[in-house]
């Protein structure tokens, strides 16, 4: 082979390996407008355009830093809280491979598929906290959440070199652990301190059902996340060039393996949610579930075991959203019962189906229970611990919730344009 | 703002970014502050509304 053929190929490659992730970025894109739909049509006609610019701005906001310091932290924290600074070295702001190159065709589409990851990541906690928390404590979480503690569980749990990974041979392939749990757990951390909206409980213990003024509106946002999570899970994916696809470990899967499962998970979620409560809002939140139930073992199961395992998790997401309420915590949209718990499911999950399988490099060890579950036990606390500390100092600052008065006029008098030409403040606790 | 080329040629060339040859951290530290600001006029704004209704 001449030397202009091999740097064709080669270039041909490049190229090739861009356009796959610079394409599942913009489909992940589509994750962030469904939670934005989502949110705002789970929020009263008060509050709508406050949670849709609060998850606006976690978008945004995620960009710069996950730029600024989010991709040196994934590529320095491999070894846990101490960072390789020569491992680091390239995710440096201030480094050539931080902006055009032409001798680097690689670090922009991964740094923003990366990006994407942690908008979701922040978009997960945003559903949560909507109708009283404030809007500066809740970007400061957001970017905490999504470009430093994402970060840090993906260096240590979906990174080759990875702590967890080299350890217990943790296997987390679609992000149940590293992003759902993770999110899922920051959330109940920062629920916890902010507090319920008002009306939600009564003294005597019961909860009130507190409706969104669209249910269409956050059904088709669910819809949407669906969507994105194909440009999601196709961006845990490697590009091998000539070579198979490999996982984000460096083991061989395919794109076929993906679309089976995604596919069959989504649909199991779908019918396990209808199953249990008829609600269409269910079915859709219960494709999440599904998703996620089985996303850290989406490149090896079997559709039939996929299938089966998310039917679970979209039965079980509304009974855990109901335990959850049961202990006072005012989850607006179900994002600990969703992400969370289903997280904790799709990483056990991977432990009891894929006990065995061999992992990308000697001296690894192979997939096992024990190395999930101590990995579910690293997630867990790892996405609760910086969110109920960080929450609680601005709880006890003063800057974590919205007074009652605000809360009842509703969160948009900090908007400078009303929802809906129909809009109207009031002071119903209920409306 | 001028001269912010790091390149002279396309030849060989790698990082093509402005500022790449020197000049950057000011822009790097620009960044920092706008996104710092906003929290300032988010909290303004609470403050306001507070103010208000609370």
């Amino acid at each position: 082979m001449t030397p202009e053929i091999q740097a064709a190929i080669d270039m041909t490659t490049s190229i090739n390996l861009e356009v796959y992730y610079y394409w599942c970025t913009a489909i992940m894109i589509l994750i962030h407008a469904g939670f934005l739909m989502y949110e705002m049509g789970a929020s009263r006609v008060k509050h709508t355009l406050a949670a849709g610019t609060k998850n606006i701005l976690a978008f945004a906001f995620m960009i710069p830093t996950f730029w600024m310091f989010g991709w040196w932290i994934y590529l320095s924290m491999t070894n846990g809280f101490t960072p390789d600074f020569a491992a680091g070295a390239s995710g440096v702001p201030w480094s050539e491979n931080m902006g055009p190159n032409l001798q680097d065709n690689a670090t922009g589409v991964f740094w923003g598929a990366f990006t994407l990851f942690a908008c979701t990541t922040a978009s997960i906690m945003s559903g949560a906290v909507i109708e009283r928390i404030r809007m500066a404590a809740f970007i400061v979480l957001a970017v905490v959440l999504g470009s430093v503690v994402w970060n840090l569980s993906a260096a240590w749990g979906w990174h080759p070199d990875g702590w967890m990974v080299k350890k217990w041979g943790y296997h987390d392939f679609g992000a149940s652990g590293v992003v759902h749990m993770i999110s899922g757990f920051f959330a109940l951390g920062v629920l916890i301190n902010l507090g319920p909206r008002i009306g939600k409980f009564n003294d005597d213990g019961t909860s009130n059902v507190i409706r969104g003024h669209s249910v269409p509106m956050t059904i088709v946002g669910l819809m949407l996340i669906v969507v994105g999570f194909f440009g999601f899970l196709g961006a845990c994916v490697l590009y091998g060039g000539t070579a198979q696809w490999v996982n984000i470990y460096g083991g061989p899967t395919t794109l076929s393996a993906i679309c089976f499962n995604t596919l069959m998970g989504v649909a199991g979620g779908i019918i396990g949610g209808y199953t249990k409560t008829r609600d269409p809002f269910w079915m859709m939140s219960g494709a999440l579930c599904g998703i996620i139930s089985v996303a850290s073992g989406l490149d090896l199961y079997y559709p039939g075991v996929t299938f089966v395992v998310a039917f679970i998790g979209g039965y079980l997401g509304p009974v855990f959203a109901g335990i959850i309420e049961k202990f006072k915590i005012d989850d607006a949209v179900g994002a600990v019962a969703v992400h969370g718990m289903c997280g904790v499911i799709g990483v056990l999950a991977a432990g009891v189906f894929l006990s065995g399988y061999p992992t990308h490099a000697e001296g690894i060890p192979p997939i096992s229970l024990y190395g999930q579950f101590m990995g579910m036990l690293v997630m867990a606390a790892l996405g609760f611990v910086p969110g109920y500390v960080l929450s609680l100092i601005f709880r006890m600052m003063g800057i974590l919730r919205a007074s009652d008065g605000v809360q009842l006029a509703g969160m948009d008098v900090e908007v400078p344009i009303p929802a809906y030409p129909e809009s109207m403040q009031t002071n119903n606790k209920f409306v | 703002m001028l001269g912010a080329s790091p390149i002279e040629t396309w030849e060989g060339a790698g990082a093509i970014f402005t500022f790449a040859a020197g000049g950057a951290s000011l822009w790097f530290w620009l960044s920092v502050a706008l996104c710092i600001v906003p929290l300032v006029v988010s909290l303004i704004a609470e403050s306001a509304a507070e103010s208000e209704h609370g």
